[in-house]
């Protein structure tokens, strides 16, 4: 009842006129910004949030502009995906499979508006899973103390190597990375100046904005370098626009399926939108078996996908809101939102800041209803927007990254810094480290430094204290659990791969 | 191939910051941890994961050429010298000129990429000045405006 009586305050917030145009502007700004191949969620919050920090937006309604930006940006990527053949953002990748065959068969237009509606399943169906758990985990979160926090951000890291699979050692050092990136600048506690190199500028740390736009902007600009195309021709949409009933009904279970898998998956920090996907298409064509035609144009191998990463990216708020550990890069960059506020995401956030938890959840339902109802009839005006050329979009994001970036101190330092960053980004990229996980990394990184000190305070240097609780040591059995995954799998693998050796021999 | 490089310039540059993080030290002791322990433990750690991949850098990256370095060297010199000309020559005309380089870059032809860098340094002045209230650098202008 309690909940109930929150959700409603929760709508009066959402529902004021700019709330509401914000999460109109957002979720216009975020499907394009998830169409367009290259540019995904994480650019697009990237690119919004020193925006809408220098507008002095307050603190909900910015997060509303985020989270319709993060939600748009999971709606748009699946326009691309069906009628380029190119994902637009990673957690696209598995609609293209089925999605491009099907605009090649006539079908576009039923596979647009199906998709948006898995979009709309996914999305609402996480928003109340978020409604129902989220206020039960906050409760419960409060009994962490420093050491607990401490175990469970090193869990979050743990999940991305051992979740993202085929490079652990890749993910965890990029992470590692994030955190040492954190470390520059004063140390809260004694003052010392640590990697500052006597520079003004780094003493209080490098700024989250000047991290986030450069390793995601800047280093995309470099990556679209490479293949500099002059708009794309795109599948014209024809035939139905709207799916039928039969349609509908064909992939309901599907849809509900994959909706809850996507927001189990999101609620594990960590573990992002694009395994959910992923994750839920295999399942599906493992229960279709051989009647499926996955892979040539099936249904259900697109309503899979795009319900489980919209529904992860609901979930993906769980972890950030009630324990402020991010649960995908998107999140993290939001929770660098919230610190720009001085807002500590956490369990006491539901306490302290109601209308801003609330709100942004009330939100959520809106932005969801609004993205259905733009998606559809406006599915022309996006897909036209797939023909903006390079050399108009690239100095575009240029400019607004540089513009962002100079609103939160205005010096040229911070500038150099950015592109610094940025190429540093480009490389990593290059050599394919997941620069995710670095974003994850630097948000944690003080959290993660503050609580483990703290820790060590309270038990006067005993490291005991860091596995001493129940909660901790079942952290612990988690992180060991999630580090050993990979492990496994290349057993597994190993092991199938001798046995196909020895059957093929035989 | 690249991995392996890289991961062993990683792992010098570990021990260099090893180096000047061993010299981190408060005048008084706050906390039993300090402000030393938490960075040597990352560059460890770090330092751990990038011995790993001199060893083991796994599935090789594609290579680059000559014609993608050159590009993308140009790209980043052109970055640059937006980030600097920012404040002296100010938004509206560092803009137009980097916009109009990019879009070179980028494939597009010169005149209507002159005539979007023109555009955008305008266009984006106004947006963010006068509309969103960024305030953002006037530089060579700002004599005109004073007088």
């Amino acid at each position: 009842m309690e909940t109930l009586h929150f959700l409603m305050q929760g709508f009066d917030v959402a529902t004021r006129p700019t709330n509401l145009l914000v999460a109109l502007f957002g979720a216009f700004v975020g499907t394009i910004v998830g169409l367009l191949p290259g540019l995904g969620p994480i650019n697009g919050v990237a690119l919004l949030l020193p925006l809408a920090f220098a507008l002095g937006l307050p603190p909900e309604t910015a997060l509303i502009l985020l989270a319709a930006v993060y939600l748009g940006c999971e709606y748009g990527g699946r326009i691309s995906a069906i009628l380029l053949n190119v994902p637009g953002d990673a957690a696209a990748v598995m609609t293209t499979l089925d999605g491009y065959p099907l605009a090649r068969q006539g079908k576009a237009g039923i596979a647009l508006s199906l998709s948006a509606v898995s979009s709309f399943t996914g999305s609402m169906i996480a928003t109340c899973g978020v409604v129902l758990f989220a206020p039960i985990l906050a409760k419960w979160a409060v009994a962490f103390g420093p050491a607990e926090y401490f175990v469970l951000m090193i869990f979050a890291i743990a999940c991305l190597g051992g979740m993202v699979g085929d490079k652990p050692v890749k993910t965890l050092l990029s992470a590692l990375i994030g955190l040492a990136l954190a470390t520059v600048g004063v140390d809260s506690t004694t003052g010392v100046y640590r990697f500052t190199f006597d520079s003004v500028s780094l003493s209080d740390g490098i700024q989250f904005v000047i991290v986030v736009i450069g390793f995601f902007s800047v280093s995309e600009i470099l990556l679209m370098l490479e293949n500099t195309h002059n708009g794309q021709k795109a599948v014209k949409a024809s035939g139905r626009v709207l799916f039928n009933f039969k349609e509908y009904c064909f992939t309901f279970w599907t849809m509900i399926r994959s909706s809850v898998a996507g927001f189990v998956i999101g609620v594990l920090p960590g573990a992002g939108a694009t395994i959910a996907s992923a994750m839920t298409y295999m399942t599906e064509k493992r229960l279709a078996g051989d009647k499926g035609k996955f892979g040539e144009g099936d249904l259900r191998g697109l309503a899979a996908p795009e319900s489980a990463n919209n529904a992860s990216a609901c979930g993906s708020l769980i972890p950030m809101l009630t324990l402020g550990v991010p649960g995908s890069g998107t999140t993290a960059v939001m929770i660098g939102a919230l610190t720009l506020y001085n807002i500590t995401p956490g369990p006491l956030l539901f306490e302290q800041q109601p209308d801003v938890v609330w709100g942004l959840i009330a939100s959520l339902f809106i932005g969801n209803v609004i993205l259905l109802v733009m998606n559809i009839p406006l599915v022309g005006l996006f897909s036209r927007m797939l023909s903006v050329p390079n050399w108009v979009l690239v100095p575009a994001i240029t400019v607004i990254s540089m513009v962002g970036v100079y609103a939160v101190h205005s010096t040229t330092f911070d500038l150099v810094l950015m592109i610094g960053l940025g190429v540093f980004g480009y490389i990593l990229r290059k050599l394919d480290f997941p620069l995710s996980a670095v974003i994850l990394g630097f948000v944690l990184g003080e959290m993660m430094e503050d609580n483990l000190r703290r820790a060590l305070s309270i038990s006067a240097g005993d490291l005991g204290i860091l596995w001493g609780s129940p909660i901790t040591l079942v952290l612990w059995a988690l992180v060991v659990l999630m580090l050993a995954l990979p492990g496994i799998r290349w057993m597994r693998r190993r092991k199938q791969i001798k046995a196909q050796a020895d059957a093929s021999a035989a | 191939m690249y991995v392996r490089l890289f991961a062993a310039i990683w792992l010098l540059l570990c021990a260099g910051l090893a180096v000047i993080a061993w010299g981190f030290q408060a005048p008084f002791a706050y906390d039993p941890v300090g402000p030393r322990a938490y960075p040597l433990l990352l560059l460890a750690l770090m330092g751990a994961g990038a011995a790993w991949l001199v060893f083991k850098p796994g599935a090789d990256t594609e290579k680059l050429t000559r014609q993608a370095l050159l590009r993308s060297g140009l790209c980043i010199l052109t970055l640059l010298a937006y980030a600097l000309l920012f404040e002296p020559l100010g938004f509206v005309l560092s803009t137009a000129l980097a916009t109009f380089v990019l879009g070179l870059l980028f494939t597009g032809r010169a005149l209507p990429c002159l005539i979007s860098g023109v555009l955008m340094g305008v266009l984006l002045y106004a947006l963010f000045d006068y509309a969103l209230d960024v305030p953002l650098p006037l530089g060579v202008f700002e004599a005109l405006v004073e007088s």
